[in-house]
């Protein structure tokens, strides 16, 4: 149940895999060159991490986030002071007042750069990036801070849980995981008839789609829609690749008539993503018998790796259902 | 720094079968058991000149970085006054750095000197038959296939150019290898193996993606001291082999017929030479990525320094390692984001050469 | 009856120039082949669709899905297939005569290099997703390209072909590492160029075309003019120059139809390489030397290989495609190197 974002578009994580680039605010340290960590951080207590037990300080006050890490730790509330770089358009989607933590947390270009994490001067580091990559780094950053590591296999919300307890923001986190429960369980009830009747469908395309093509989704955001509410969406075999690793020419359009309901991703306002305008626009799609009956939904996907956007896709999702026909 | 003998000289002068380098020169000659060595003055003088500059470079680059150190910190680092945190950034994560860039800047000097030699042209490079589109391939695979380690992605990088350069030789071999058949068949194979390599990069992920286009750019990100002292031996040795060949090479530069007359095995001596070159680009390439256009460069920049008729081993070695370090020290901490150094030698290699080819144009009118 | 001169192959070292009959001939089967696979094209995809279907999607439209996916998808694709596979057949024939160098293919003056670096800094720094807005960048990187080359190539006495190489080759170098640069550092812009790099003429809906046919208009007037002076030009500068040919002029006419050609191609396709540098080489090997004949067989057999190469990879990975600027290497390259192992073809 590998749930990290296959292609979380221009990801957080994909500076960390080149590299570590962290940014500083903190200027012209005295530096006493025995590179002791001070006697500020006396309390700790031991967390649990994929790289084992890590000795954290009770309260860290200068976190690191690197790859993954950055944007979820941001969403629980987490004020890091440096992170990796993420894709523009991945920034684009978060709320205003977590788009400013994150910019106030200066980053820069995607080469590592572990004197720039050591200039920081960090007492707590957060990494998710790929295995490979966090042992090409791990001995350096050990040195530079405590490092709590998962690797990419670890589930958003076991990642979610872990980062809180880390980074001592639980409290945020507590609040987030009964927002989303009370969400899951009203839209099941609400949506009980679709989830028993309805074949839905959800498509996507990505900025390096080849032109003229789109994929089943059956990654990202959908997953929750599937799993955790319950959805029938069609999935690749058990073992398999995501359906969504092969990219279908628009004529196999017209195959899409077997489905009931279309989702596809959308920006808050419901309208096709940029990326995905070019399906819409087809006249193979607008003569699709579920686009006509007006039971294509767009849906916006603000990320499906922390509780907060999570929550903001499944209220998106809730929207869009609301307005389909009523079916008989 | 004069260009002397336009962009070809070699294909004039071994042409005309002269050997300037006895010609009107201070030489210094030294004899030791039946053994006796020539040394042109001039380059003597140039590559003393060069080595310093190498070594200046390379403590200006120990100085330079995100954490701020003095010079005395540098020093005390190095000689072991300090420890901790400061000596870490200077001897395990700065040190290896610069010795990556002299020790692979050098081979990859000497690996294009092997090559503009045997080919009789001073466009040739190790890259021409293939090899980095071979490693890039073999990398790729790794990175986006297997998820491999650091020391599988050099073996599939070594393994990827290692069978593109036999497979690029032996279907030029037609009664013996001609060098503008190799060339193209060269371009046909690279061209294969970038359109696979575009299709693997389109297909992955975009942070494995990324990751592996960084690595094809060339970039010493990454590169453990465990890596950098494995490839320096193995660089070492080959250098060695290289001073040897430099005889034949020479014999060659004279033309295939000539240098039979001389008692020189054509096919074999070129083969043996172009095995060489490719594996010091090897060594390199898998551990950094292929970095372009100092094998290109430094062969020609270092002829032109020491003004001799042929390509000289040496002055290209040392300037390989001072264009690998200069260019690193660029892409590092002169712009304005950390690139890969394979971009800088890229541009800087495109801009030497337009250059190269005004004053080319302005001494010809 | 005429099988026999056509499967005579020219012998190897003797340079057999064919008659101006068996030519013709060759020229029309070229001919009856590529119009076969205009029709293959239109037919064969990921969904098999009967040929009176497709008959009835362009002569009687219905608003049916399957005559959309012939009108929208494989009409557009196979036009703009063939226009693409002309300019790049006769770029590479122009860039080859030019040059006297039978290796040589545009990518070699740097014009690849300076589409895709105006289509990264239009896509990395300006944020333009859409085709219909780079499209032009690509053109314009060309463009800007080729007049870098021409000053840099240039001396007194004229432009030397071995000096435009040289300089397309370094200003091809820096525009690829400034563009790297652009796209190592910007993941957006690398997601986007990834799929702009492979070269493809899926998706490019006939309008996007349209803007470009008069300057592939003024390009092939500019072959015809330029096809006779090349030809003399072969046999050397001061022998044509004798003959009355304006060197000067003819080698700018040439370039800039080279640039409109391989730059209208490039913005509407992206880079698709290896069909320029491969099939004048090919048409020198059937047709001779004389550079009339190299045009038109270019202009023929290019399409003929863009094509195929489309229609191949619409098929090996069905209902998946691979993009034919990826597929084209891996038709051409061998035939190249079976080519190049021929003593006769490499010795051009």
């Amino acid at each position: 149940m590998n749930t990290t974002p296959q292609r979380r578009r221009g990801a957080a994580l994909t500076a960390a895999i080149l590299s570590v680039a962290l940014v500083l605010t903190a200027c012209g340290s005295a530096d006493n060159g025995a590179g002791t960590t001070g006697d500020k951080a006396a309390e700790t207590r031991t967390i649990k991490a994929g790289n084992g037990d890590i000795k954290v300080p009770a309260s860290p006050q200068r976190v690191v986030t690197i790859g993954n890490t950055d944007l979820p730790f941001i969403d629980m509330g987490g004020k890091p002071v440096g992170v990796t770089e993420v894709a523009e358009s991945d920034l684009a989607l978060l709320p205003e007042d977590q788009r400013a933590t994150f910019q106030q947390a200066t980053k820069l270009g995607q080469e590592v750069d572990l004197e720039k994490v050591a200039s920081l001067k960090p007492d707590l580091i957060l990494v998710q990036i790929p295995d490979d990559e966090f042992k090409k780094i791990e001995q350096q950053l050990g040195k530079i801070a405590p490092t709590a590591y998962w690797g990419l296999d670890t589930e958003w919300k076991a990642l979610a849980e872990a980062l809180a307890d880390a980074g001592n923001v639980k409290d945020a986190l507590t609040k987030q995981k009964s927002d989303f429960e009370g969400r899951v369980a009203k839209m099941k009830q609400t949506y009980a008839d679709a989830i028993a009747n309805t074949k839905f469908v959800n498509l996507d395309r990505y900025a390096s789609s080849d032109p003229g093509t789109y994929v089943i989704g059956d990654i990202g955001c959908v997953e929750i829609a599937q799993d955790d509410i319950g959805f029938n969406f069609p999935k690749a075999a058990a073992g398999a690749d995501p359906l969504a690793y092969t990219n279908l020419p628009f004529e196999q359009l017209a195959e899409l008539s077997k489905y009931d309901v279309i989702t596809y991703p959308a920006d808050a306002q419901g309208k096709a993503t940029e990326v995905f305008a070019p399906v819409v626009e087809t006249n193979t799609w607008k003569a699709l018998p579920s686009v006509q009956a007006g039971k294509s939904l767009g849906v916006f996907c603000p990320g499906n790796n922390s509780y907060g956007a999570v929550l903001r896709y499944l209220e998106s999702l809730d929207k869009a259902l609301a307005t389909l026909p009523a079916k008989k | 720094m004069s260009v002397r003998g336009g962009l070809d000289p070699q294909a004039g002068s071994s042409r005309t079968g002269t050997r300037r380098i006895d010609f009107g020169r201070r030489v210094l000659v030294v004899r030791h058991r039946g053994i006796a060595i020539r040394l042109d003055w001039r380059s003597l003088v140039v590559c003393s000149v060069l080595v310093l500059a190498v070594a200046g470079l390379a403590v200006l680059a120990l100085m330079t970085g995100s954490y701020q150190l003095s010079p005395a910190e540098v020093v005390s680092a190095l000689t072991g006054g300090t420890g901790g945190l400061v000596r870490d950034i200077v001897v395990e994560w700065r040190l290896p750095r610069v010795l990556a860039a002299l020790v692979f800047g050098a081979a990859l000097g000497v690996s294009g000197a092997l090559f503009q030699s045997t080919m009789r042209n001073p466009l040739a490079d190790p890259y021409i038959i293939g090899f980095s589109q071979g490693a890039y391939t073999g990398a790729l695979v790794v990175i986006l296939l297997v998820n491999g380690t650091y020391w599988q992605l050099s073996g599939g990088a070594l393994l990827g150019g290692t069978v593109t350069a036999i497979a690029v030789y032996v279907l030029a071999y037609r009664r013996g290898v001609q060098g503008f058949r190799l060339i193209v068949v060269g371009i046909g194979i690279s061209a294969m193996l970038a359109s696979l390599n575009t299709w693997l990069i389109l297909k992955a992920d975009l942070d494995e993606a990324m990751a592996a286009a960084t690595w094809g750019a060339g970039s010493l990100n990454g590169v453990s001291s465990g890596q950098v002292a494995f490839g320096g031996v193995c660089i070492a040795v080959l250098l060695v082999l290289a001073a040897l060949a430099s005889r034949p090479m020479r014999q060659l530069e004279l033309g295939d017929d000539a240098a039979a007359a001389q008692g020189v095995r054509v096919t074999a001596t070129r083969l043996g030479l172009i095995v060489l070159g490719v594996a010091l680009t090897a060594a390199v390439t898998a551990a950094s990525g292929p970095i372009a256009f100092i094998s290109l460069l430094a062969p020609q920049i270092g002829r032109r320094l020491v003004r001799s008729a042929g390509i000289v081993l040496a002055p290209a070695a040392l300037v390989g390692a001072l264009l690998c370090l200069a260019a690193d020290y660029l892409a590092q901490h002169v712009a304005p984001t950390p690139l890969p150094v394979g971009i800088v030698t890229v541009v800087l290699g495109g801009g030497y050469l337009g250059w190269l080819l005004i004053i080319e144009a302005r001494r010809r009118l | 009856m005429t099988d026999l001169a056509l499967r005579r192959p020219a012998g190897p070292g003797t340079r057999k120039v064919s008659g101006p009959r068996r030519r013709l001939i060759g020229l029309t089967v070229a001919l009856v082949v590529l119009a076969a696979l205009l029709v293959a094209s239109m037919m064969i995809g990921s969904t098999a669709i009967a040929p009176t279907v497709v008959w009835d999607a362009l002569f009687h439209p219905a608003n049916d899905i399957d005559h959309f996916a012939i009108r929208d998808f494989r009409l557009p694709r196979t036009v703009v297939g063939l226009v693409v596979g002309v300019a790049l057949g006769l770029s590479g024939a122009l860039i080859q005569a030019l040059t006297r160098n039978p290796l040589a293919d545009p990518g070699i003056l740097g014009l690849d290099a300076g589409a895709t670096f105006a289509v990264t800094v239009a896509v990395g720094l300006l944020g333009i997703r859409e085709i219909q807005g780079y499209m032009w960048f690509a053109f314009a990187g060309t463009l800007l390209v080729t007049l870098v080359v021409l000053v840099l190539g240039s001396t007194r006495r004229g432009q030397s072909p071995v000096m435009m190489v040289l300089a397309g080759l370094c200003v091809g170098s820096v525009l690829h590492g400034a563009g790297s640069a652009l796209e190592l550092t910007n993941p957006d812009a690398f997601d986007a160029m990834r799929s702009w790099n492979a070269g493809t003429i899926v998706s490019r809906p006939l309008e996007l075309l349209w803007p470009t046919l008069p300057f592939f208009a003024i390009a092939f007037v500019l072959v015809f003019l330029v096809a006779g002076p090349l030809n003399a030009m072969a046999l050397g500068d001061d022998l044509a120059a004798s003959q009355g040919v304006r060197l000067v002029r003819t080698r700018i006419l040439a370039i800039l139809a080279l640039t409109l050609l391989a730059g209208g191609a490039t913005a509407i396709a992206g880079p698709i390489g290896f069909v320029g540098l491969m099939v004048p080489h090919v048409a020198r090997w059937i047709v001779g030397p004389d550079q009339r004949w190299i045009f038109a067989y270019s202009a023929l057999l290019a399409p003929i290989l863009l094509l195929a190469s489309d229609i191949l990879g619409r098929v090996v990975m069905r209902p998946a495609e691979i993009p034919v600027g990826i597929v084209t290497a891996f038709v051409g390259a061998p035939v190249l190197i079976a080519l190049v192992r021929q003593k006769k073809a490499s010795g051009l």
